[in-house]
């Protein structure tokens, strides 16, 4: 390993031994800590997976939108690679998503998979990202890619509001939210030890989360270096 | 399928899914490091050719 290296990866080292312990510790919290609930029961535990997971995806398609402006704007690569790190991400958690979602309906809803509006938009949504992830691997041309990802990458951020009103605008199978609600109090709509497991399952996605990306941006400015060496041997 | 069966698909799904994409990313980064110290390398001794 180089000497430039090292503390970048010590420092990634740190980070993926938070998100461990975080991630045990939610665990137990949500398998063993948490009670049932009073009309799901056990079923409900899924939420502790769930509603980080498209936290997270949203979190990543913002990184997407705010990378691929700044590419627009600025043409700096490094704006690029962040776009692109975080659409892989956004692509795998939004897959879990709509898998746990699809698991938690199966008993709740009596299907695996209903054409909702919020559930068709989520799958929209997943469709797009793989698109941008196709598209940059179909364009030869590297800056012509990164242009034409960083526009869909724009673009396919509308979908989230969409997302999240769809089921205030429509009449859906999915549920309005129960916790994240405008006119209540987190506290006020569920049991403290059930909030709990949420903030604790969330913090630890969320340091899951900045671990994998800073990983895979790292990948994307190594990639990027190995690519500019080798035009400058072959200029 | 119980309720219990339900959360452990679930809960097996997801923590298995990112072990796998952890496990494949470690992989790329590994390459391309190993790669990227091979191009310095590489030019490096090139360079000292040169002189």
């Amino acid at each position: 390993m180089t000497r430039q290296l090292q503390p970048i990866h010590k420092r990634k080292g740190i980070l993926g031994g938070l998100a461990l312990a975080a991630v045990l510790f939610s665990l137990y919290w949500s398998l063993a800590v948490a009670p049932p609930d009073a009309y799901q029961g056990e079923v409900q535990r899924i939420m502790y997976l769930h509603l980080p997971s498209i936290l997270i995806a949203y979190l990543s398609y913002f990184l997407v939108f705010v990378g691929s402006g700044l590419y627009l704007w600025k043409r700096e690569k490094r704006d690029d690679i962040l776009a692109h790190a975080a659409a892989e991400l956004g692509v795998l958690f939004t897959a879990l998503t709509i898998i746990e979602g699809s698991i938690w309906g199966r008993p709740t809803w009596g299907v695996w998979w209903t054409w909702d509006a919020r559930l068709t938009l989520t799958a929209i949504l997943l469709l797009i990202y793989v698109g941008y992830l196709m598209l940059r691997s179909l364009i030869e041309d590297e800056n012509r890619a990164a242009v034409a990802a960083a526009v869909l990458g724009i673009i396919g951020f509308l979908d989230i509001p969409l997302i999240h009103m769809s089921v205030y605008w429509w009449r859906t199978l999915h549920q309005p939210p129960s916790i994240l609600r405008p006119d209540k109090l987190p506290w006020e709509n569920v049991h403290p030890s059930m909030l709990t497991a949420l903030t604790i399952s969330f913090v630890s996605f969320l340091l899951l989360y900045f671990y994998l990306l800073s990983l895979r941006y790292r990948i994307g400015e190594m990639r990027q270096e190995i690519i500019a060496r080798r035009l400058e041997r072959g200029a | 399928m119980g309720p219990w069966g339900f959360v452990a698909l679930a809960y097996g799904i997801v923590w298995g899914t990112i072990v796998v994409y952890l496990y494949g990313l470690k992989r790329r980064y590994h390459r391309a490091a190993a790669e990227l110290d091979q191009l310095k390398s590489t030019e490096a001794t090139a360079g000292d050719e040169k002189k």
